[in-house]
C-alpha cells in the first residue's frame, strides 16, 4: 500500500456557536486522487484551508509526510492570484521565485504545455478567460514539481469544453505520479477522476463505502437544497 | 529570487494606471494651471515642492492601499504563507519597486517644473531632496499599509484616505502658506507627517540643511509609529474573522509537520 501523505484528523472550525467544520478527517496516500465533495456551504474549503494551516482550527490535527511539507505542496485556490500586467509565463515565473526556483522559458513554456495555455504564454493573465485562469492557477501550484497537489473546485462555474480541459489536467497529474486533493460538488467529475471520495455535509465528513450511495447522498441532498 | 519579485514588481506597479495619473498627470496639470495663473517665481517654487509632495502622497498611500487590497483580496497572501518566500519579504520587494518608481516621478516633476519654470535646485539640495523623498515615501507607504488593514472594501480605501490626505494638504504648506490660515488649521495639519514632509522638500530646495535634518528626522519618526501600527493590524486574509496574523507565520493551526 503507497504511503500516508497526508494525514487529518478530527479538524473543528468554529465561529462563534456556529461550527463550520465539526470532526472532519482526511487521509491522503502517495498517487491518489481524493474528492471531497459536498453541497455549496458544506465546509470543503474550510477544510482546505484547515489542512493548510490557512485558517486557525479550533481542534484536531494535520499531520504531513515530511516536516517542510511546502516545498512538495501545490495549491491552487478559488481565486486566481494573478498580477495585474503581467503575462501567463511571467506569472509563473513570479510563483517559481516564491518557491526559491527559477522557472527557465522553456519550462515555463513546458508548464503552460501541460496545462493548456502554451499559445497564451505572453498574454497578461489578467485577459486570460476564465478557464484560461483556472489553468493558469493550477501551472502556478505546479511550478515546483509538488508531490500533492490540492485544488479548490478547479472546474467551478466554466463551462463543458473548460471543465474537460481542466479533469484532463488532473489526470495527466495523476498519471505523472502526484496526489490530487480536489474539491467539488460535479458528481460526473468525481466519479471520473477520484480514487477515493471524502462526502461533506454540514461540517462533518462522511466516507462512503461506494461511489453509488456517495451520489444518491448527494441528489438526494440536492433535491432538499431545491426545495 | 528576490530579484524576480522585485523586477515583477516594478512591472506589475508600472501598470497601476490609476495611481499613475494621481501621482504623475494630476500633478502635471495642477502644476501647469496653477504656474501659469500665479506668475510669480517664489510660488512656482512652492507649488513644485507641492505637486512632488501630493503625487509621493497619492503613490505612497493610495497606491499601495489599493495594490495591497487587490492582491490580498486575490489570495496572494494566502498562496505566500504556502510557499517559502517570507511575507516579508515580499511586502519590502514591492515597496521598494514602489519607492524607486515614486522617485522616478518626482524626478519627471522635477524635470517639467525645471523646464517650464526654470526652476533650479542646487546639488546639496538635491541630494536632501531625494533623501526627504525617500524617507516620506517609506512613511506614506507605511500609512497606504495602515489604511488598507481596516478597509473592508475599496470604497472604504478612498473614505479613510481622503479622511487622512485632505487634512494632511489642506494643513500644510504645499500650496499656500499657514501663515494666512485659521490657526486651528495649521495645528491639526502639524498632528500628521504631510506638514513636516512639505518643510522638508522647501528646505531641501533651498538646501537649508537645519529645517531638513529636523523634518526628515521627524518624518521618519512618524514613519516607524506607523510601520508599528500597521505590522499589528497586518491582515493576510480578506476574511476579517480570520485576524491575528503579524507579518509572520502564525503558529496555531499552521500546517503541522510531520
Amino acid at each position: 500500500m503507497n504511503r500516508v501523505l497526508l494525514q487529518a484528523a478530527g479538524l473543528v472550525k468554529r465561529y462563534g456557536s456556529k461550527s463550520v467544520v465539526d470532526g472532519i478527517d482526511l487521509e491522503v496516500r502517495e498517487k491518489e486522487v481524493v474528492a471531497v465533495i459536498g453541497p455549496n456551504g458544506a465546509g470543503k474549503s474550510t477544510t482546505l484551508d484547515l489542512i493548510l494551516g490557512l485558517k486557525r482550527r479550533d481542534a484536531g490535527s494535520v499531520t504531513y509526510w515530511r516536516h517542510d511539507y511546502k516545498a512538495s505542496v501545490g495549491v491552487q485556490l478559488q481565486s486566481t492570484p494573478f498580477f495585474p500586467g503581467l503575462s501567463a509565463l511571467d506569472n509563473l515565473k513570479l510563483f517559481a521565485a516564491f518557491h526559491k526556483r527559477r522557472l527557465t522559458v522553456e519550462e515555463g513554456l513546458r508548464l503552460l504545455e501541460l496545462c493548456g495555455l502554451r499559445d497564451a504564454a505572453q498574454t497578461e493573465a489578467s485577459r486570460l478567460s476564465g478557464g484560461q485562469q483556472k489553468r493558469l492557477a493550477i501551472a502556478a501550484a505546479l511550478v515546483h514539481d509538488p508531490k500533492l497537489v490540492f485544488l479548490d473546485e478547479p472546474t467551478a462555474a466554466l463551462d463543458p469544453r473548460a471543465r474537460r480541459e481542466i479533469r484532463d489536467l488532473i489526470r495527466r497529474l495523476a498519471e505523472s505520479g502526484a496526489s490530487v486533493v480536489f474539491t467539488s460538488h460535479d458528481m460526473e467529475e468525481v466519479g471520473k477522476l477520484a480514487d477515493r471520495i471524502v462526502m461533506i455535509r454540514e461540517g462533518r465528513s462522511r466516507r462512503p463505502e461506494r461511489r453509488r450511495n456517495c451520489w444518491s447522498d448527494m441528489r438526494r441532498q440536492i433535491w432538499k437544497n431545491c426545495i | 529570487m528576490i530579484r524576480t519579485v522585485f523586477r515583477m514588481m516594478l512591472v506589475t506597479s508600472l501598470k497601476d494606471k490609476i495611481t499613475l495619473f494621481y501621482a504623475l498627470l494630476f500633478p502635471v496639470v495642477l502644476m501647469a494651471g496653477l504656474g501659469y495663473y500665479f506668475d510669480s517665481p517664489e510660488y512656482r517654487e512652492r507649488l513644485l515642492v507641492g505637486v512632488i509632495g501630493i503625487s509621493t502622497l497619492f503613490w505612497a498611500m493610495q497606491g499601495v492601499s489599493f495594490q495591497v487590497y487587490g492582491q490580498r483580496n486575490k489570495g496572494v497572501y494566502k498562496l505566500l504563507k504556502l510557499t517559502p518566500f517570507p511575507i516579508v519579504s515580499f511586502v519590502l520587494a514591492l515597496t521598494l519597486a514602489r519607492t524607486l518608481l515614486g522617485l522616478a516621478i518626482n524626478a519627471v516633476l522635477l524635470l517639467i517644473g525645471a523646464l517650464a519654470f526654470g526652476i533650479s535646485i542646487p546639488f546639496f539640495g538635491a541630494v536632501q531632496l531625494l533623501a526627504m523623498l525617500v524617507v516620506g515615501m517609506f512613511c506614506f507607504t507605511c500609512l497606504g499599509f495602515l489604511v488598507v488593514n481596516f478597509a473592508r472594501n475599496e470604497g472604504q480605501i478612498n473614505m479613510l484616505s481622503n479622511l487622512l490626505q485632505i487634512p494632511m494638504v489642506f494643513g500644510s504648506d504645499a500650496f499656500y502658506s499657514l501663515s494666512a490660515v485659521p490657526e486651528w488649521l495649521a495645528r491639526a495639519g502639524k498632528c500628521f507627517p504631510f506638514a513636516y514632509f512639505v518643510d522638508g522638500l522647501q528646505a531641501a530646495a533651498q538646501a537649508d540643511t537645519r529645517p531638513w535634518g529636523l523634518s526628515v528626522l521627524i518624518v521618519f519618526a512618524f514613519a516607524l509609529a506607523i510601520l508599528v501600527l500597521a505590522a499589528l493590524t497586518f491582515r493576510w486574509d480578506p476574511d476579517h474573522r480570520e485576524t491575528g496574523f503579524r507579518l509572520k507565520k502564525s503558529a496555531a493551526g499552521g500546517g503541522a509537520g510531520g
